[in-house]
């Protein structure tokens, strides 16, 4: 089960995600992505993965698509707090010089 | 234009006369029957949309003639209303659960009677109008299935035919895609100068849009390799050409290499994809320790300015390859567990030497390992021996 929250930190927003990442929840996980940029219109969005046990490579779409879509709005997209298996997947795609890897949630808001 | 077809079926001339007078004056076409075979005559030649019958009749009862419009596939659907002079509720029970759909006591009133049949045609109306969607959905769903399963002989068609000789390998593949139709895909493309190129991918997703692009994905591999050129070069043509080709979140992983047998080398490029195995000696069976064909490199389709990285392993006569997708190693178990690359490995260390019963091996094993989990995902599995 995949347990997504949302929340608002100053003109930044924060989702965390909880539990396994693949295809069965992506559409929830992307339903909730597009809520929170139509709705806060963050210039920051922060997702924090601490809590996510596995990523395949339909989640990490996700993330890319969410990173292109907050790029255009001329927001940024931060990723923070990434467990070890998922940091190996984001390692073993390249994808960890695509995103803005922070590792803790105030770093992420922060942007240092 | 008459609103439907009501059939009238009383021993009574004056009732049938009352009924029919009410109903006409309605707008409703109407036909009547003195007994219950007769009525039965009368819908040999017209089918009513609704019934109307007195229960004590002569020469066939209420009761059996209700049964036998009921009982018979072909009329069973007609709108039944008793009218019934019994009185009391067991008599109105036991009418209801002859299969009647409603019941008028005895004596009526003609508007009671106009409004009860008003409303059954309402019904019927809406009746009408579902068993018209559910056909409608059927023969959508019956010609979608039939579409389906076109795809998915013309997708087994894209995948190379087997038993796979080329270029002194023999290989051969599980291919189980989760949806009868999917998005992984992998080629073997003999080249002129006795080398040869190797590709496999899982495109994003499942169903028919993954499978789309899988051909793309082949389609985009071939040109490339056509191109010349190596595994780097082919890796990023195909990035290109997938960036322009589909939409956002739409990417395949991919493992692309070049098995040149004259140096006994393997080059190769990771796309986000899981790392092959290599089985030194592999093809002569017993204990192996698998080495793994690690790269680093980004799906392709996201961004065309993502570059990759060249990669070599030897590859002598004897060895053998394991390439995989991902659903075959990453189904989770009832113990949250799942096999990945170290299980793959382990179940990979011990094979036999012939490619068919190594390739049935790892995928039997690979099931044990998951039992009673299904794969949920598209699953695709080569074996490619390099001939000792």
């Amino acid at each position: 089960m995949l347990n997504i929250q949302s929340r608002q930190e100053g003109t930044s927003s924060v989702v965390s995600i909880h539990g396994k990442v693949n295809f069965e929840v992506t559409a929830q996980l992307r339903e909730v992505i597009r809520e929170t940029v139509a709705t806060a219109q963050p210039r920051l969005l922060v997702i924090n993965l601490e809590g996510v046990s596995f990523i395949d490579s339909s989640g990490l779409g996700l993330l890319v698509a969410a990173r292109n879509s907050v790029d255009k709005s001329g927001g940024r997209l931060h990723l923070c707090c990434l467990p070890a298996p998922v940091k190996k997947t984001f390692d073993q795609t390249n994808l960890s010089n695509y995103f803005s890897i922070f590792s803790t949630e105030q770093d992420a808001l922060r942007g240092a | 234009m008459a609103k439907g077809l009501v059939l009238v079926v009383d021993d009574e001339a004056p009732i049938r006369d009352i009924l029919s007078f009410y109903l006409k004056r309605a707008g409703y076409q109407v036909l009547t029957s003195a007994t219950g075979v007769e009525a039965l005559e009368e819908m040999g030649r017209s089918r009513p949309d609704l019934i109307i019958s007195d229960l004590r009749m002569p020469e066939m009862s209420g009761d059996e003639f209700c049964r036998q419009v009921k009982g018979d596939t072909a009329t069973q659907d007609i709108y039944f209303i008793i009218l019934s002079a019994m009185e009391g509720t067991a008599s109105r029970i036991s009418g209801l659960a002859l299969g009647a759909d409603d019941l008028i006591p005895k004596p009526f009133h003609a508007q009671e009677v106009l409004a009860k049949v008003t409303s059954a045609f309402r019904l019927i109306a809406m009746q009408n109008e579902i068993k018209r969607q559910n056909r409608e959905l059927t023969s959508f769903q019956q010609r979608v299935q039939a579409e389906m399963g076109l795809a998915a002989a013309f997708q087994k068609g894209l995948l190379p035919k087997l038993p796979g000789i080329a270029n002194g390998l023999r290989y051969t593949h599980r291919y189980l895609p989760a949806a009868g139709i999917g998005g992984d895909i992998y080629a073997v493309v003999p080249l002129p100068e006795g080398s040869t190129a190797l590709m496999i991918a899982d495109v994003s997703g499942h169903g028919v849009p993954a499978a789309l692009i899988s051909a793309m994905v082949k389609t985009s591999f071939e040109n490339q390799v056509r191109l010349g050129g190596g595994p780097l070069a082919w890796a990023q043509g195909m990035n290109e050409d997938l960036c322009r080709a589909t939409l956002a979140e739409q990417f395949a992983t991919a493992w692309l290499g070049r098995l040149d047998p004259g140096t006994n080398r393997l080059h190769h490029v990771a796309a986000g994809h899981c790392a092959p195995l290599r089985l030194a000696g592999g093809t002569q069976g017993g204990l192996r320790r698998s080495e793994v064909l690690r790269g680093r490199g980004s799906m392709l389709g996201i961004d065309p300015q993502f570059t990759y990285t060249l990669q070599e392993a030897e590859f002598l006569p004897g060895d053998r390859l394991v390439l995989y997708t991902d659903g075959l190693v990453e189904v989770e178990r009832e113990d949250r567990t799942m096999l990945e690359e170290a299980g793959l490995r382990r179940i990979c260390a011990e094979l036999p030497a012939e490619t068919e019963a190594a390739a049935e091996a790892v995928l039997t094993q690979t099931l044990a390992f998951n039992h009673p989990a299904p794969f949920e995902d598209d699953v695709t599995l080569v074996v490619l021996d390099r001939l000792a």
